[in-house]
């Protein structure tokens, strides 16, 4: 057995910090568009015309229904019969997005869902229209009651993000399996990757705990 | 545009290695029960050691990618001289990652069975390992089935990463038939049916489990 | 009342149970102050008391559920919870407390039948594991302890179908099954509806006629009064009171079992006075 060589690390950090770059931004964007067409998805849901619901409602089916591999598989390889051709960056990101919403929409649903319906009751006797109730009351309570399960499924999209890796976007995973594959250094590039997404998910539920402590002042 | 016709073709040969996938993720889910179970004491044990040991491994099969766990088992396993077949890898990766979520699926379990059904059993003298085969694993487990029905839901989607290992599952077989037929659009398309389908009726299973759950 | 007289013979028997200044403290909270009692062979023994007077603790430390400061809780002659190694006195193992109290059999007031399991299965459980009997011996004793409960009918229900009184009988029966030489009673009929308190409190009632030593933690008076050898009051983790039950219950000097009592009799008594007080 070879020695175990940490400078297959050293050497190489200028790469394995550019593909940790990558994890993050992929990560921050997508879900920015997941929590975003979520929340957008949530909202009509609440609102809109049965069709459209019905819709939405095959939309996310489909989206938790399927693995999220076969989904980007789809997109980067299939999407060209489409005419939709796109680089594995965008490709990847975008898939992450879409397959975050579905995710968050469902978790906004519940979270609407949860609140008493008797708020929704007490303000328009009290006379706020529609969009007001929608919000001044739903929107704050609903972010709140849901906390936990956003910054769950905020870490859970962390470590998709190493799936994007098989469509050859160059994040953390490609780069250091490449480098392992590139050196045989097989045992070190695979432990600096178990490390840096262990450290990775270990910041951000602390992140989302402090989050969560912050929230839960307003939880009766 | 759309070629229905690789689209139908495609269909019994993905239909073949669903089996390989609905295999692999049953026999993960069936093996990472008990690791489970074991974590689950670890976790929930009087001695310090064994609840970090515990803490440890949920700690590590959480918070990596299930991705890099496969790859850790295919790539490092032969370092120490065991040489898998990938198909066994990818059984025990998907057995050792589940069971981190299914061990703390069971604590939840186990932490609500009402202590006086452990003391009944201590006054009648049934050893700790009675109590928890008799008593303990089979309560946890009713309680918490739609939580490990909808783990498996959970792993079978999963189990399409195992192709990057070269097992001929779902996914792995729409590749290769995507790379024949030049019709990647098609053949992914059909696979994704196949896996609603799939993650489809274990939702109605899970709804059903439910069900009976609140009647009873 | 027992064939067996109560005290005064029971210098002839060793005392099957004894507890020997027992204190227990949660925390800051005293709640067992130095409890002395014996518990002689096929004697009945109801402790009565107040809410948190610290009863029911006494009867688990018995049963080594809990465990306690200081003292000796004597289990047949052995030392329960604790060994005693030169002097020293360390926490027993989980093993050896169970080999201790192997002869002790205890009955909960939430009965604690196992739900995924039927009324037989209940009872067969230890017998096919602590005992090993093989299954058709544990199947037949399992059938024998049901029917002296009087549910045989029922050996195949599971718990969720079962009557409270039925769940309690059932518990009764898989205690026994073990063949006990002491059953402890932790308020049996304390959750249960009032008109199935009856049927639990007579198979107990068999169960003194037939010689078993009893201790029976307990609201139920009349129950005390006519089964029991030694009624034992306790009042704030201390024993204010023992005695026969017309002495505890008729000649009661002490004040606060007096005053336990007069609540008692005002909150059940409820066809005498109440009528006779009320204005014309």
């Amino acid at each position: 057995m070879q020695q175990f060589d940490p400078t297959v690390i050293t050497h190489n950090l200028p790469q394995i910090a550019s593909g940790f770059g990558i994890t993050l931004g992929t990560w921050v964007a997508g879900v920015a568009i997941g929590v975003a067409v979520g929340f957008l998805i949530s909202i009509v849901q609440l609102v809109g015309p049965r069709w459209l619901r019905a819709i939405l409602r095959a939309y996310i089916e489909l989206l938790r229904g399927t693995p999220f591999l076969l989904q980007l598989f789809l997109l980067y390889y299939g999407g060209p019969s489409l005419g939709i051709t796109l680089g594995p960056l965008t490709a990847g990101t975008l898939g992450l997005g879409i397959y975050a919403s579905a995710y968050f929409a469902e978790i906004f649903r519940t979270g609407f869902r949860s609140i008493p319906p008797g708020h929704v009751e007490a303000a328009a006797c009290l006379g706020l229209t529609r969009w007001q109730t929608i919000v001044r009351i739903q929107v704050p309570q609903m972010l709140v009651l849901i906390a936990p399960a956003l910054t769950n499924m905020v870490i859970v999209l962390s470590k998709e993000t190493a799936v994007l890796s098989i469509v050859t976007v160059p994040e953390l995973t490609f780069v250091l399996t490449a480098i392992g594959s590139a050196t045989f250094a097989f045992v070190e590039t695979l432990l600096a990757l178990s490390v840096c997404y262990l450290v990775l998910v270990e910041l951000a539920s602390r992140a989302g705990m402090w989050a969560e402590s912050r929230v839960a002042r307003f939880l009766a | 545009m759309f070629d229905t016709d690789t689209f139908l073709q495609g269909f019994p040969l993905l239909l073949h290695s669903a089996t390989a996938t609905i295999g692999v993720s049953l026999a993960g889910l069936f093996i990472g029960f008990f690791i489970a179970v074991a974590v689950c004491c670890a976790r929930l044990s009087g001695r310090r050691w064994a609840r970090m040991l515990g803490g440890a491994y949920v700690f590590f099969f959480r918070g990596v990618p299930m991705l890099v766990q496969l790859l850790l088992v295919y790539y490092l396993l032969p370092f120490i001289d065991i040489n898998v077949p990938p198909i066994v890898a990818a059984i025990s990766t998907a057995a050792l990652c589940t069971a981190s979520y299914i061990a703390e699926i069971l604590r939840g379990g186990f932490l609500s069975i009402p202590p006086g059904q452990i003391e009944a059993a201590r006054m009648l003298g049934l050893s700790s390992f009675d109590t928890l085969r008799r008593i303990q694993v089979p309560m946890a487990f009713r309680m918490t089935l739609p939580s490990l029905v909808n783990e498996m839901v959970l792993l079978t989607k999963a189990s399409s990463l195992i192709s990057v290992v070269g097992v001929a599952e779902l996914t792995r077989t729409a590749q290769n038939i995507a790379a024949s037929t030049y019709r990647p659009l098609e053949a992914y398309l059909a696979a994704a049916l196949i896996y609603f389908v799939i993650c489809g009726l274990l939702a109605l299973f899970a709804h059903r489990v439910e069900h009976r759950m609140q009647r009873g | 009342m027992n064939s067996v007289a109560a005290s005064s013979s029971a210098s002839t028997d060793r005392a099957l149970i004894e507890v020997r200044g027992l204190r227990k403290a949660y925390g800051e909270t005293e709640v067992l102050r130095g409890i002395d009692l014996q518990i002689a062979k096929s004697e009945v023994v109801c402790v009565i008391g107040p809410s948190g007077s610290g009863k029911s603790t006494l009867l688990r430390c018995m049963a080594a559920l809990e465990t306690y400061d200081q003292g000796d809780v004597l289990i047949e002659g052995e030392l329960l919870g604790y060994v005693e190694r030169g002097g020293k006195r360390a926490r027993a193992t989980p093993g050896e407390i169970n080999r201790v109290r192997r002869n002790v059999g205890m009955v909960f007031q939430q009965f604690n039948l196992w739900p995924h399991m039927t009324a037989l299965g209940n009872v067969m459980e230890a017998l096919l594991r602590t005992r090993g009997l093989p299954g058709g011996q544990a199947r037949t004793r399992a059938m024998a302890m049901l029917e002296t409960v009087g549910l045989a009918h029922k050996a195949d229900a599971y718990p969720a179908k079962l009557s409270g009184g039925q769940q309690q009988r059932v518990a009764i029966a898989r205690a026994l099954a073990m063949e006990p030489h002491i059953m402890l009673f932790d308020e049996p009929t304390s959750a249960l509806d009032p008109e199935l308190v009856g049927e639990v409190l007579q198979v107990m009632r068999q169960l003194a006629h037939d010689g078993m030593t009893m201790a029976v933690v307990t609201h139920e008076m009349g129950f005390a009064a006519q089964v029991a050898d030694k009624v034992v009051f306790i009042d704030q983790g201390r024993i204010a009171a023992q005695g026969r039950p017309d002495e505890v219950f008729h000649d009661a000097q002490q004040p606060r079992l007096r005053q336990f009592l007069q609540n008692y009799l005002d909150r059940n008594a409820f066809w005498s006075r109440g009528a006779q007080e009320r204005p014309a």
